[in-house]
């Protein structure tokens, strides 16, 4: 059992790496042709609809795109002020800092970190 | 049995047009436990705090004294190892709220919404294997400590790691325990039925029926032509249009042989409703309570 489980937590792993990937089924492809996992599980990675793993991967970005706005005022207002240059940044951020605030004040403040560091980087 | 329930969104305008209708309608309101919470507080220790609609819902309860049950997505019953702290910080929350509610039953969704520790808040599949149901069930009885009554709902997933008619006896599974139930979501069944190609009542006459508590009644969209490359248009389940008549058609087929059903959920989500939906909120409503009423005669 505790192999069964090692398994499964290697699939969960490159699952979520699938979903916040640029692209998500060549990432998913590519999970189901690592040898570590049991053949049931490769050959169901390999199956998995590929316009539902976009979509899934879409839907993803989106719901922290609403977490995001609930949770930082200042990213709001920059994507009212200038809807085109906050969803390239948002984009990179989603591609860059992994998702782990699940509510939106977390993820307000993670993304305003994220964007201070980048102008310090500047 | 309850009787016909509806959703509380913790949004004003959601709240403020749907006012005499939460009023007059509902036997019961359902709630998302964690869209009432605040993030952790560092100055606290980290537990999770009440935000200002967990006491608006609060002060319905006290007003109504009608029951109230729970249905959250952030738990993610079906994470393979989910972080300990996180786990005890939410079973936490949830003690304290089951004390304010009084929830008579506590479900989440099929799948995982923490995948290797990343909040990706979308239920996602799950393999359909004995370990996994291991898993799930373990995550329901963790919820039974603070709520005995404890369940999944039948999620949408866009995407199967499997095939979806295999889905029902992986519920059953799941569900084989004293005090785990199902929360049958047909509108998800009705979503992933035309999105998968698959018949939805081939899914439902094969799902543990006798572990149904709860229905849910809910209406939904289809994704935009330009989301995918290949121009697919996909069903969603978004919970912000009226119930269509697929449900409605599946819902009074599978009410007689739901035995231990206790209530039936009307299920909208926040931003959605505007004054002309309001009527037809309160038409799904009675409409609801109506083929109960029906089905409990004969």
């Amino acid at each position: 059992m505790h192999a069964e489980l090692e398994e499964l937590a290697r699939l969960e792993r490159l699952v979520a790496d699938a979903l916040t990937a640029a692209d998500p089924v060549a990432e998913l492809r590519r999970a189901a042709r690592d040898e570590s996992l049991p053949a049931d599980l490769r050959a169901a990675l390999e199956r998995a609809d590929e316009d539902g793993v976009r979509l899934s991967a879409l839907l993803v970005a989106r719901l922290r795109f609403e977490r995001l706005m609930q949770g930082s005022r200042a990213a709001a207002r920059w994507f009212e002020e200038d809807a085109r240059a906050f969803t390239e940044a948002f984009r990179t951020y989603h591609r860059s800092v992994a998702p782990t605030a699940p509510f939106p004040g977390e993820e307000g403040a993670r993304f305003e970190e994220w964007l201070a560091s980048r102008r310090d980087e500047v | 049995m309850i009787g016909v329930g509806l959703t509380l969104q913790p949004e004003d305008a959601y709240l403020d047009l749907l006012a005499g209708v939460i009023r007059e309608e509902p036997d019961y309101y359902e709630v998302a436990p964690e869209t009432l919470w605040r993030a952790p507080d560092p100055e606290t220790g980290g537990e999770l705090r009440p935000n200002g609609f967990h006491a608006r819902f609060a002060a319905l309860r006290a007003r109504t004294q009608r029951p109230f049950v729970a249905h959250g997505v952030g738990f993610s019953v079906g994470s393979v190892a989910p972080e300990r702290a996180r786990r005890a910080r939410w079973l936490a929350r949830i003690e304290d709220d089951a004390r304010v509610f009084g929830f008579e039953w506590y479900t989440d969704h099929l799948g995982a919404t923490v995948l290797d520790g990343r909040e990706l808040l979308l239920p996602l599949p799950l393999a359909m294997t004995a370990a996994m149901a291991g898993v799930v069930r373990a995550s329901l009885v963790e919820l039974q400590t603070v709520v005995p009554l404890a369940g999944v709902e039948n999620s949408v997933f866009y995407f199967h790691l499997g095939d979806p008619l295999d889905e029902p006896a992986f519920l059953g599974r799941i569900l084989d325990g004293p005090g785990l139930v199902l929360l049958l979501d047909l509108h998800n069944v009705h979503t992933s039925a035309v999105n998968a190609g698959f018949e939805a009542w081939e899914y439902v006459r094969r799902l543990p029926l006798e572990k149904v508590i709860e229905i849910h009644l809910a209406g939904g969209t289809q994704s935009d032509p330009a989301w995918l490359h290949s121009g697919k248009v996909l069903r969603l389940d978004s919970h912000d249009h009226a119930v269509p008549q697929e449900v409605w058609g599946l819902f009074e087929r599978v009410l007689p042989l739901c035995p231990g059903l206790r209530g039936v959920t009307l299920e909208r989500m926040e931003g959605t409703v505007g004054e002309a939906d309001v009527e037809p909120i309160r038409a799904e409503l009675r409409r609801a309570r109506r083929i109960l009423e029906l089905a409990r005669a004969r």
